[in-house]
């Protein structure tokens, strides 16, 4: 595409996925999605339920793994990595946002932003300061001791955003984070995304089947059916 | 390190969620812990009690007694007069062993019934005892003296009464009773007797476990003789035989044994002489003693085997409820060896925690058993570490198949879960 000088984050050449179900029948959800996704991009995964836009985001974060094609991230070869090293990959090149949050219960703000740099053996006081960096990039430092069950939806999705900064990964992986938010709750998260987008240089895959956010973006991809019908540039930048 | 302190702190997160469930999940390990604990410290002081009883009465101290064949026992005739022991073989036994004997202890039975002065009177059972009954039992004099050479001689009648019968007769003022009569009703009949001493009453080893009350039966002790004169009977069923220190009371046992029924009783088919050592009953009350320790720590392993069970099934329960968790974690880049070690923590710490609790209710449990047994009781120390190990072994054990489960889940499927 346009941005030649930049480095490729996320290189996808024919990625194919088949479930069975059932012996004469195979269904088949990715039918070879060649993407690239370069670095400090901004990028929308758009399509309808069952158009395999979810597989995909499972593949993009190293959560599952294709039945064939070959799938590099931030210069790391996926597909031929053991399980136990997708935890790593997992750990250090991909921050995950998801729909629910998935704060951790009983657990307050600070220790939820602390936990990958904790499976990630970063020592204590290096994390502890991290956190607090990252819980005020999202205006969160107000309630760095609160446990989820006391922040709202919105301040929920801000301690996982900076959760997901944790280790300042290779790529953001938001998967429809605004989907449980009202429309101005949402605003304010997408606004963050932006933020870290513009102001940190970011790469941001944002899975939507919301057409109105991804076309903020800079780049639209729509999946249906496993296939890429469209691509094209957002009205952002 | 960072982690597993993470991992503790998490898992008593998770049990203060839960109280009450955490609290029923331990009850087993409680049960199993707290029994076990109890029955060592109630063994424990047992066995310390016992151990001591038996030292003051001397391990190097022999009895010896007349026993019936197995063919006499059979066939039920009765033992004739001149199968008893005689003063005459004990003379000869000390002779023979002169460099092994210290002492020899003969007690005659007269009686029981009560002691009279006045209005006031006491439980009581006389026995005849010679000087070497006070030096194999111990007997520790708190006034006056012990029997004369002439008073034994002469089978005087005078006697020795414990601090017991003082305290009933005399408040418990022991110049007041050295030197005064008292009159013994026995068999119906009346003696009376001088005391001549008061000596300390023990918790005697026939009257173990039972707490004394204050009109208890205790001995009155007067001179051999003067029994024998009383009884009509000069031979005995039994004596105790106080050993030079430094010699096997075993093989002393030996010896006597072949002395009596190769001297006195080579042709008597009725009767035989036995003889045992107190070092022999002190091993086999601890023997007994640790065969019901074994039995009682069978069943506190299967209450710690039901508990663990326990333990397991709400690991689970706790597992399943933490689906999504679990996800998350995998997704923030948790390796399969952390989740398993996390949910192993959470299970022995539950195990542990239980384990605590059964350590501290059993200690109290032990305790106050052994006070009501009025032995003096202490923690068994090796049993605390014992259950603290064998409980964190259970959290592993039981902890690992659900914490596999955990670590083995799919992180996709574990993230969708609802």
């Amino acid at each position: 595409m346009e941005a030649k000088e930049r480095k490729p984050i996320i290189t996808l050449r024919d990625i194919r996925k088949n479930f069975f179900i059932g012996t004469p029948n195979e269904l088949h959800v990715l039918k070879g999605i060649n993407l690239d996704v370069y670095e400090g991009e901004f990028v929308a995964i758009v399509g309808q339920s069952g158009s395999g836009k979810s597989t995909l985001m499972n593949i993009i974060g190293a959560l599952d793994r294709p039945t064939s094609g070959e799938y590099t991230l931030d210069g790391v070869d996926v597909i031929s990595a053991k399980d136990s090293e997708l935890s790593g990959i997992r750990n250090q090149k991909i921050g995950f946002v998801f729909q629910t949050y998935n704060l951790i219960s009983k657990t307050n703000a600070i220790r939820n932003v602390e936990m990958p740099m904790l499976y990630g053996g970063v020592p204590r006081k290096a994390r502890a300061e991290r956190a607090e960096e990252l819980l005020t990039l999202v205006g969160m430092e107000e309630r760095m001791k609160h446990l989820p069950e006391e922040l709202s939806g919105g301040q929920k999705q801000r301690v996982a955003i900076a959760r997901a900064m944790a280790n300042d990964p290779a790529i953001i992986l938001a998967d429809e984070p605004t989907g449980a938010l009202d429309s101005a709750t949402g605003r304010l998260v997408m606004d963050i995304f932006h933020k870290l987008h513009k102001e940190q240089g970011k790469t941001i895959v944002l899975i939507t089947h919301s057409p109105e956010l991804a076309e903020e973006t800079e780049r639209m991809i729509t999946l249906k059916d496993g296939e890429i019908i469209s691509e094209r540039k957002g009205a952002s930048s | 390190m960072t982690l597993l302190w993470e991992n503790i702190r998490l898992a008593l997160f998770s049990l203060k969620a839960n109280k009450m469930r955490a609290l029923l999940t331990m009850l087993g390990i409680i049960i199993g812990i707290g029994s076990v604990i109890a029955i060592m410290t109630v063994g424990d002081s047992l066995t310390g009690t016992l151990t001591n009883t038996m030292a003051g009465l001397g391990a190097n101290n022999i009895t010896v007694y007349l026993n019936m064949t197995d063919e006499n026992s059979d066939n039920g005739s009765i033992v004739k007069d001149s199968d008893f022991i005689t003063k005459d073989m004990l003379v000869d036994l000390s002779e023979t062993f002169d460099d092994k004997i210290t002492a020899i202890s003969l007690e005659q039975q007269i009686g029981s019934g009560k002691a009279v002065d006045g209005n006031l009177n006491a439980s009581i059972s006389i026995s005849g005892t010679s000087l070497g009954y006070f030096l194999l039992n111990d007997t520790k004099l708190l006034d006056g003296r012990f029997f004369s050479t002439h008073e034994t001689e002469t089978g005087s009648k005078v006697c020795l009464v414990s601090d017991k019968l003082v305290e009933n007769m005399f408040e418990s003022d022991n110049s007041k009773a050295i030197g005064s009569t008292i009159s013994c009703e026995v068999n119906g009949k009346n003696i009376d007797f001088t005391v001549i001493g008061v000596y300390e009453y023990t918790n005697s080893f026939s009257s173990f476990g039972i707490t004394a009350g204050k009109n208890v039966r205790t001995s009155v002790y007067v001179p051999l003789r003067c029994a024998t004169s009383l009884t009509h009977s000069d031979t005995f069923t039994q004596f105790g035989v106080m050993t030079v220190s430094g010699i096997n009371p075993d093989d002393f046992v030996k010896e006597i044994k072949s002395f009596f029924s190769s001297k006195y009783y080579l042709k008597n088919n009725r009767v035989y002489i036995d003889a045992y050592s107190m070092a022999s009953i002190v091993e086999s009350m601890s023997d007994m003693m640790n065969k019901l320790t074994l039995g009682i720590s069978v069943i506190a392993g299967i209450a710690l085997l039901v508990g663990g069970i326990g333990v397991m099934n709400i690991m689970l329960v706790s597992i399943t409820e933490r689906t999504r968790e679990i996800g998350t974690r995998k997704a923030l880049g948790a390796p399969n060896s952390s989740i398993r070690v996390q949910f192993i923590v959470e299970s022995i710490v539950i195990c542990v925690i239980g384990g605590i609790i059964g350590i501290i209710l059993g200690c109290l449990l032990g305790i106050f058993a052994a006070n009501l047994l009025d032995c003096p009781a202490s923690p068994s120390v090796r049993g605390i570490i014992l259950s603290i190990t064998f409980s964190m072994a259970i959290g592993i054990f039981f902890g690992y198949y659900p914490a596999n489960k955990a670590a083995k889940m799919d992180p996709i499927e574990a993230l969708r879960y609802e």
